[in-house]
C-alpha cells in the first residue's frame, strides 16, 4: 500500500483503525522540533568538524582527508533528512479520546499505535521545556503500572494540555480498577 | 514480640506507643523471642492501633553475619600475623614459648597486640550495638486495612501499605536464617519491582501466621463474615493432578480457584471463614520438579551446548594452529556459566507449586529456600516456553508477570518462574491455578494448540502467507486467539512460546508496523501488562486483523474491567460463568 503518500493527512489504512476522530498536535511543534534539531545539528556537526578544522589549519595534517570530510558530512546529511521529515512526523502524531481509552499514534516509517484504558492510568504528567513554553506547548504523558506503556502526546497547546490533564484524571478516577 | 514492649531507647519522634521504660540492654531480646504475636489469641486477626510487634532479635545478626565474620577474620588474621611474626621474627622476646604461647602474657608484654585486640573488640561492640538498635527500632503491625512498618535509627521511616493492594507475599529463608529457623516476609504491592515491605526476620511459624493474617484480610474475609455471599470454590475438571473435586456443585458461581487443588478441607461449604486455627492454610501440592529432571534440563540447555561447542572449537583451533592457540585460554570465560548454572539449579531445586485458598503457592531452593504466595487474579500474564531441545523431552517452562515482582533479572527471576521445567501435565496443573478459567470449552485442546500447534486449529488466527518472507518457519505458527476471558498468543519456531493475558489485565495495547511489515501487509501487536519477564505479543498478524483485534481487544478489556474488581478476591467472581478448568481428564 502506498503509505508514504496518504500518511500526510488521511489515516493510513495499514495501522489506523476506522471510525476514530484523530486530534492532531499543534503545528508549532514543527517549529519547536526544527529549532531544537537545528541546534543539535550545529553542536554535533561542529564537534565532529574539529578534526577537519585542525587538518585544514595544518595542526593535524596527518589526519586522513576522506575521514575528516565524510564523518561530519554523513552526520550532517542525517540531520538534514531528519529535519526534512520533521513536518510529516509531527503531522503523523495524533490522539483520540474515546469513551474508555486514549489512543495515540505516531511514526511514518515505523508506525505505532497505542491504546491505554483510562482505568489503567496511574498518573498524568504535563511537562514543558523552555522551548515548548516559548511556543505555548506542553507534553502530556499518561503513565500506567507498566513502565513500557506510557502514552506520550507531545506538542499540545497549554490550554489543551490542562484540559487533557483534567479530563484524563477525571476519567481515570471514574473508571479506576485494581491492577 | 507481641506486646507493647516497654523496652525502648526512646527516640525523639517516638510517639506514645512505647512508654519509656527500662533502658536498653543486651538481654532484652530474650523476652521478645519467646511468644508469637497476639494473633493466635485474636480472632479478628488484626492489631490494635497501638499494638506493635518486633522482628526476631537475632535478625540483625542473620542479616549482618557476613560483616561480622569479615571483621573477626580481618582482625583475627592481623592478630595472628602479629603473633606469628613476633614469635618467630626479629626481636621476639620469648622465642622459647612459641610452642605454648599464652595470649594474656603476650598481650601484657606487647602493646601493639593489645591495641589490635582492643580495637577489634570495640568495633565488634559498635556493630553489635548497631544491630541492637536497628532491631529496637523496627516494628510492625497489621491493622484492619493496613500493614505498618517502622524502621530506621537516625532516619526514621514509617511505611503503610494497604492490605487490599497486596500483590504477593513471599517468605524467604537464606541459609543462615534457615539454620536459625527464621524467615523473611516480603509484602509486594504494584510499585514496579521494589519490595514494599520486608520483615526480616521472623520465626518461620510466625511469618506464616502473619502471611495468613494479611492474606485473610486481603481476601475479603471480613466481607464474608459480615454476610456477603461468598462463592465457594467450585470444582472443575475431574482432578487429574489432585484430589477429587469438592462436593460443592450446587454453589452457583465459580470460585476463583475452580480446579482440583481447591478441594482442600475447610475451604468449601457455607462458612469459609478462615480462623487462626487453620493457619497452615491447606495447601495442595500439584506440581513437583524432581531433581533428576532439573539437572538433565540444565545439562541440555543451549548455554551448555555453547560451552561444549566453544571447547570443541578451541581444541580444533589448537590442532590447526599447532599449539599457538591453547584451549586453556577459553576456560576462564567459560567459567562464567557456572554461576548461572548454580543459580538455576539452586532455585529450581525441590520446586513445588500448589494451591491454597490464598492462591498459588510455590516453594523452592537448595540452600536458600523461598515460599511464595500469589493471590488469585494477581497474575497479569503467563508465558509457556519450550526450547528446541526441551521439545524432545516434552518439557516446558512457565513464567508469569506479577505486579509486585517487577522486571526479574538474575537470581530474582526465580520469583516469576512458576514452573522451572515441567511436563505437559505439570503445565496444565499450574495453568489451572493461575488461569483457572481459560474461557473456552476446549481448554486442553486450546493449550496444546498454543504450545505446539500450527495453523488455524482451535480458532487461532495465524500470520498470512505474505509473512512467509519475514518468518519462513514460524509464519504458520505465530498467531492468536481470543477466548471469553483471555487472549492466547503463540509464536516461535525453535523456541516456542505461548502467551496468555486475561482481558482485564491489559494495561495497554500497542500496534506497530515497520517498513518491512508494511511491505508484507502485516503488523505486530503487543499486549502490555505490568513489568515482568513476560512480554506478550502477537507477531506479524495480518494488518487488517491486527487493527480489528486492536480495537476489539480494547473494548473487551474495558468490559472485563467493569465486571471484575480483584482487590477482594473472595468477594466476587472474577471469571463469570463457571467454566471447566484446563486440567485434563487424566494424561494423554
Amino acid at each position: 500500500m502506498n503509505a508514504e503518500k496518504d500518511s500526510r493527512q488521511a489515516p493510513d489504512q495499514a495501522v489506523d483503525p476506522e471510525g476514530v476522530d484523530w486530534l492532531p498536535v499543534s503545528d508549532k511543534l514543527i517549529t519547536v522540533r526544527l529549532i531544537s534539531g537545528a541546534v543539535w545539528m550545529v553542536v554535533v556537526v561542529g564537534v565532529l568538524s574539529v578534526p577537519l578544522v585542525l587538518r585544514s589549519t595544518g595542526v593535524w595534517a596527518g589526519y586522513p582527508g576522506w575521514l575528516a570530510w565524510s564523518v561530519p558530512g554523513v552526520v550532517l546529511l542525517w540531520f538534514l533528512i531528519g529535519l526534512a521529515i520533521t513536518p510529516r512526523q509531527v503531522r503523523a502524531i495524533g490522539y483520540a479520546e474515546r469513551h474508555e481509552d486514549l489512543l495515540v499514534k505516531q511514526g511514518i516509517l515505523f508506525r505505532r499505535l497505542l491504546v491505554v484504558p483510562y482505568g489503567r492510568m496511574q498518573y498524568v504528567d504535563v511537562q514543558a521545556g523552555p522551548l515548548d513554553r516559548a511556543f505555548g506547548l506542553c507534553k502530556v504523558e499518561l503513565h500506567t503500572a507498566s513502565s513500557s506503556v506510557t502514552a506520550t502526546i507531545p506538542g499540545v497547546p497549554e490550554e489543551e494540555g490542562a484540559r487533557l490533564r483534567e479530563q484524563l484524571s477525571a476519567r481515570g478516577e471514574a473508571r479506576l480498577a485494581g491492577l | 514480640m507481641s506486646h507493647q514492649d516497654p523496652d525502648a531507647v526512646v527516640p525523639p519522634d517516638e510517639d506514645a506507643v512505647v512508654p519509656p521504660g527500662r533502658s536498653a540492654r543486651e538481654g532484652a531480646p530474650e523476652n521478645a523471642a519467646e511468644d508469637p504475636p497476639g494473633a493466635s489469641a485474636d480472632p479478628a486477626l488484626t492489631d490494635a492501633a497501638d499494638e506493635w510487634h518486633r522482628v526476631h532479635p537475632i535478625s540483625p545478626l542473620v542479616r549482618g553475619w557476613i560483616a561480622l565474620v569479615a571483621i573477626v577474620y580481618f582482625f583475627g588474621q592481623s592478630w595472628a600475623e602479629n603473633l606469628f611474626s613476633d614469635l618467630t621474627g626479629i626481636g621476639g622476646d620469648e622465642p622459647e614459648e612459641s610452642g605454648t604461647w599464652n595470649p594474656a602474657e603476650l598481650a601484657a608484654t606487647q602493646e601493639g597486640l593489645l591495641w589490635v585486640v582492643g580495637i577489634s573488640l570495640g568495633v565488634l561492640l559498635l556493630i553489635l550495638l548497631g544491630f541492637f538498635l536497628s532491631w529496637r527500632f523496627t516494628k510492625y503491625q497489621v491493622t484492619e486495612g493496613h500493614v505498618n512498618v517502622r524502621s530506621g535509627i537516625l532516619f526514621r521511616q514509617q511505611r503503610q501499605a494497604r492490605i487490599d493492594r497486596v500483590q504477593a507475599i513471599d517468605i524467604g529463608q537464606p541459609l543462615v536464617a534457615r539454620i536459625t529457623g527464621l524467615g523473611e516476609l516480603k509484602f509486594e504491592v504494584a510499585d514496579g519491582g521494589s519490595t514494599a515491605m520486608k520483615l526480616s526476620y521472623l520465626k518461620l511459624a510466625e511469618a506464616k501466621r502473619l502471611r495468613h493474617r494479611i492474606l485473610a484480610r486481603a481476601g475479603g474475609l471480613r466481607a464474608a463474615q459480615s454476610g456477603t455471599a461468598r462463592p465457594a470454590e467450585s470444582p472443575s475438571g475431574t482432578g487429574a493432578g489432585g484430589a477429587p473435586p469438592a462436593g460443592a456443585d450446587d454453589v452457583a458461581p465459580a470460585g476463583t480457584l475452580p480446579d482440583p487443588g481447591t478441594s482442600v478441607a475447610g475451604t468449601t461449604g457455607a462458612a469459609p471463614v478462615l480462623t487462626d486455627a487453620d493457619l497452615e492454610a491447606p495447601e495442595n501440592v500439584l506440581v513437583r520438579v524432581p531433581p533428576g529432571r532439573l539437572v538433565l534440563s540444565l545439562l541440555v540447555s543451549p548455554w551448555l551446548w555453547f560451552v561444549f561447542a566453544a571447547l570443541a572449537g578451541g581444541i580444533v583451533g589448537e590442532v590447526l594452529t599447532e599449539g599457538a592457540f591453547r584451549t586453556v585460554y577459553l576456560v576462564p570465560g567459560l567459567f562464567g556459566i557456572l554461576p548461572w548454572l548454580w543459580t538455576e539449579f539452586s532455585n529450581g531445586f525441590n520446586f513445588r507449586a500448589g494451591v491454597s485458598p490464598d492462591g498459588l503457592r510455590m516453594s523452592y531452593g537448595l540452600l536458600d529456600t523461598h515460599h511464595q504466595t500469589v493471590p488469585p487474579g494477581r497474575v497479569q500474564a503467563v508465558q509457556v516456553t519450550q526450547g528446541v531441545i526441551w521439545k524432545l523431552f516434552g518439557w516446558h517452562k512457565v513464567t508469569v508477570n506479577v505486579a509486585g515482582y517487577g522486571e526479574a533479572t538474575g537470581g530474582s527471576a526465580a520469583r516469576s518462574t512458576v514452573l522451572p521445567v515441567g511436563t505437559r501435565q505439570d503445565v496444565l496443573n499450574v495453568l489451572a491455578i493461575i488461569l483457572p478459567n481459560p474461557g473456552t470449552d476446549r481448554p486442553l485442546e486450546l493449550i496444546d494448540a498454543g504450545i505446539a500447534g500450527r495453523g488455524t486449529g482451535e480458532g487461532f488466527t495465524t500470520s498470512p502467507r505474505t509473512a512467509r518472507l519475514l518468518s519462513p518457519f514460524a509464519w504458520s505458527r505465530q498467531g492468536y486467539t481470543v477466548t471469553r476471558t483471555a487472549v492466547f498468543a503463540r509464536s516461535g519456531f525453535l523456541v516456542r512460546s505461548l502467551f496468555m493475558v486475561p482481558h482485564e489485565r491489559t494495561q495497554g495495547i500497542r500496534l506497530t508496523q515497520g517498513p518491512l511489515e508494511r511491505w508484507r501487509g502485516v503488523a505486530d501487536v503487543s499486549l502490555v501488562t505490568t513489568d515482568g519477564p513476560v512480554h506478550p505479543a502477537i507477531t506479524q498478524a495480518g494488518a487488517a486483523e491486527a487493527r480489528r483485534f486492536f480495537l476489539e481487544q480494547a473494548e473487551r478489556a474495558a468490559e472485563a474491567r467493569h465486571l471484575h474488581d480483584h482487590d477482594h478476591w473472595l468477594d466476587d467472581d472474577p471469571y463469570g460463568a463457571p467454566q471447566r478448568g484446563p486440567v485434563a481428564e487424566g494424561e494423554r
